[in-house]
């Protein structure tokens, strides 16, 4: 008997356990099987097939039977997701049933999921932008959450790494706390971006630019992938290999390496802790499918099943040392939730380029980095903001009668009308303790698991940040010459962005942080969380290229600890 | 060109660096399972109603209209599916009234009558819906200034960054139809090919080229 179970657990044993296939597990499972590690990486939902199972990818709009639109079945079985745009009928199977997975709102949270391989790799926004040293000071600087452990040099050079890797394209602007990277050629501006970026940049004497949106898509071929096609179908999966995904570029590698296990239906309920070592033994998987429970055992364990996937597995990881949460000595786990407020900015009609339009569909637009609360610019709230926004020209047009039909309507429909010019704000918000999460016994998912209660919610200092997002863009845009400017505040939500982080943060201290500076837990050394729960502050840019820098370097350090014999 | 053809071209400007097998899912992506429920909410008649009055709302002109783009069984399709029951209802309802206000005006099932009369009688639908959502919104605004007087009196205010549910408004028959035949028209296949410039694959971006005389918008 003894034999069987030694055989049984040998065979369950690998180097490295990797929870999570998204973005950051994906990186995750690249780096250590590249580095000789054989790696077991787990996915608590079904496989998803590069190209083959992107089934919708090449549809083309009148081959969608609601051509987009949900259905009242769908509305029902999917209540959170359906709040926001991104879940429609062109990905519908890349999101989450909500009573499946269910979870407490204290406050209101959005929280939009995707449990299948390459989880939300497949739908992100693929906008890539590298924090700096403001955003790594800020905390110590304005004394709100804990300082950074690390500094842009730190993280710089592997910037450098998974830019090259993942292919970003853009443009270096030599900006302030803005760092330039290994970028690939820019995509195009159209003629109304250009013209609004000159008079911008006129006007602000650089003091404020606006530049290309900096995209995980391919403007040329690199690493085997195909170049962008200019569909903007991203998220439906992408055939050409165009954008960075799991799939796409992770995976493919990992696997080549011959070191990888991929098991698909992999829900990861708690990480095993050993007193005797002090380390992580292994996992406890339940098979998303069948119910059953699995244990598999590994010398070091990377958690990557995004900021509140890792945290509930933490908190729910309990033993007699560690009642509360799995390395939550400090109680901070589960605390200091972020995301990015926005929906809120300008936008207004161009004249002058009537004579101009545009070929191709661009899934991208413009960027202006942050400018406020640098050098003398200070404001009545800390941090700030960037923008995101773009031209374009459809088929609005000023004099078409409410509710118009017929012939002549139809005509006019069909010809290209106004340019519209528009730029909606994406802030930093502040890492409240308060704003936090916790285990809910109350409920039950779909596989017997506790629930996530979620008490978040955006506070002054965001509030009267919106004030700047919305007046400056609309500046900006009146200084460009752009007419009928008008300002919007559709309200935010957290959990909205699909930015939410921070609830198991990096720290130089052991009593105020969870993870020290290579995301390596203080309290149990061979657990590393190298997704979104790992940062310490917001910053205002797009997050998941900051995870993919951080994860490829803790990765790094995990290899050589282990090799030196400390984990 | 075809759309095996665009797919083959593309594979070839990638430099061949697509599989057969990833070709041939191109091609048969499009065959997946309906999630449309089974059956009608409405009338054979009641059908080519909803047919007609599409076809008057996106007529044919220089282009197909929408009863040549099958927008008439699509609609049909969408409240069934798409819509809540108050909306199917408030839809039911105006399909009735259209075909009574035809019966007291012309005589005729609206079936039967021309198309100068369809248009007259949609238009009085029209500003009928005009009139009936100005009033709305005039009672709701001033609701929600209640509300607003009252919570400043009562209650604390929740968190004032939360979106903003927008407020049920009775679902219209007219502003129903209108939206559908708009959306099933325009990606139909005859609508974003023929109407608008519809490019499966464009390859590339160009931000700024001139508009030529009789482009189309972009599909």
């Amino acid at each position: 008997m003894s034999n069987l179970n030694t055989k049984a657990t040998a065979q369950n044993t690998y180097d490295a356990i990797v929870v999570g296939s998204g973005i950051s597990g994906g990186w995750a499972a690249k780096e250590l099987t590249e580095k000789g590690l054989k790696v077991l990486l787990l996915e608590r939902g079904r496989n998803v097939e590069h190209i083959k199972d992107y089934t919708t990818a090449m549809k083309k709009p009148w081959e969608f039977e609601h051509r987009g639109r949900l259905t009242e079945a769908q509305k029902d079985t999917h209540p959170v997701q359906i709040r926001d745009y991104p879940y429609q009928e062109y990905n519908e199977s890349f999101w989450v049933n909500d009573h499946d997975c269910p979870y407490t709102e204290v406050k209101r949270f959005d929280w939009y999921r995707g449990f299948h391989v390459g989880g939300k790799s497949l739908m992100w926004g693929r906008q890539s932008y590298r924090l700096s040293d403001l955003n790594f000071e800020d905390n110590a600087k304005d004394g709100h959450g804990v300082d950074w452990p690390i500094r842009y040099k730190d993280i710089a050079p592997w910037y450098d790494y998974v830019e090259k890797f993942a292919g970003i394209s853009g443009q270096a602007e030599n900006y302030p706390h803005f760092p330039d990277g290994q970028f690939l050629p820019p995509m195009e501006m159209n003629c109304v971006e250009k013209d609004v970026k000159k008079r911008i940049e006129d006007k602000w004497k650089k003091s404020r630019i606006m530049t290309i949106g900096r995209t995980a898509n391919l403007t040329v071929e690199h690493g085997g992938r195909g170049k962008c096609q200019y569909r903007n179908l991203c998220s439906r999966g992408c055939p050409f290999g165009a954008y960075f995904s799991t799939q796409s570029s992770t995976l493919p590698a990992a696997v080549a390496t011959g070191n990888l296990t991929l098991r698909p239906f992999s829900l990861v309920n708690t990480i095993i802790y050993d007193k005797e070592t002090q380390k992580a033994k292994g996992v406890v998987v339940i098979d998303s499918e069948t119910k059953e429970t699995i244990e598999y055992y590994a010398k070091i364990v990377f958690v990557n099943g995004s900021t509140l996937g890792s945290t509930f597995l933490l908190l729910n990881s309990t033993s007699d040392i560690f009642p509360n949460g799995l390395g939550n000595g400090s109680g901070e786990l589960g605390h200091n939730l972020m995301d990015h407020h926005f929906r809120c900015g300008a936008s207004g009609r161009a004249e002058g380029f009537d004579d101009k339009y545009t070929f191709g569909r661009r899934a991208n637009g413009i960027y202006i980095p942050r400018y406020r609360n640098i050098g003398n610019d200070k404001r009545d709230y800390v941090r700030g903001f960037g923008y995101q926004g773009g031209a374009g020209r459809g088929n609005w047009h000023a004099d078409v009668a409410e509710l118009a039909f017929g012939g002549d309507f139809k005509d006019q429909m069909t010809v290209p009308g106004a340019w519209n010019m528009g730029l909606g704000g994406f802030g930093e918000s502040l890492p409240y303790h308060e704003n936090r999460v916790y285990i809910d016994k109350s409920k039950k998912d779909k596989w017997g698991q506790p629930v996530l209660a979620i008490d978040c919610e955006f506070k002054d200092n965001e509030q009267k940040m919106r004030v700047d997002m919305m007046n400056d863009a609309a500046e900006m845009l009146e200084a460009a010459g752009i007419k009928d400017v008008h300002t919007y505040d559709n309200g935010s939500t957290p959990g909205m962005a699909i930015h939410e982080m921070g609830t198991a943060r990096m720290g130089h201290d052991p009593k105020t942080s969870v993870l020290n500076k290579f995301n390596q837990m203080h309290e149990v050394k061979n657990v590393f969380v190298t997704d979104g729960s790992c940062m310490p502050s917001a910053a205002c840019q797009n997050p998941s290229l900051t995870y993919m820098a951080l994860t490829a370097r803790a990765c790094d350090f995990a290899v050589n600890e282990l090799k030196k014999g400390n984990l | 060109m075809d759309r095996r053809e665009a797919v083959k071209s593309v594979a070839f400007l990638m430099g061949a660096a697509l599989s057969a097998t990833t070709i041939g899912v191109f091609l048969e992506s499009c065959n997946s399972p309906s999630t449309s429920t089974a059956g009608s909410l409405f009338s054979a008649d009641q059908e080519k109603l909803i047919t007609e009055v599409a076809d008057i709302i996106i007529p044919t002109t220089s282009t197909p209209g929408a009863k040549e783009a099958g927008v008439g069984p699509f609609i049909a399709m969408m409240v069934k599916d798409c819509y809540p029951s108050d909306a199917q209802k408030a839809f039911t309802k105006g399909l009735e009234d259209l075909e009574k206000q035809s019966k007291d005006t012309f005589k005729k099932s609206f079936l039967e009558i021309s198309v100068a009369q369809r248009q007259e009688l949609l238009n009085k639908v029209r500003e009928a819906t005009i009139a009936a959502s100005k009033v709305e919104k005039d009672a709701l605004e001033k609701q929600q200034e209640n509300v607003v007087q009252k919570k400043s009196e009562k209650e604390a205010p929740g968190n004032a960054m939360t979106p903003k549910d927008k407020p049920k408004t009775a679902p219209q028959f007219f502003a129903i139809i209108r939206d559908l035949t708009l959306l099933g028209y325009f990606t139909s296949e005859i609508g974003a090919t023929k109407a608008l410039a519809y490019v499966e694959i464009p390859g590339r971006y160009d931000g700024c080229v001139d508009l030529k005389p009789g482009q189309k918008v972009w599909a």
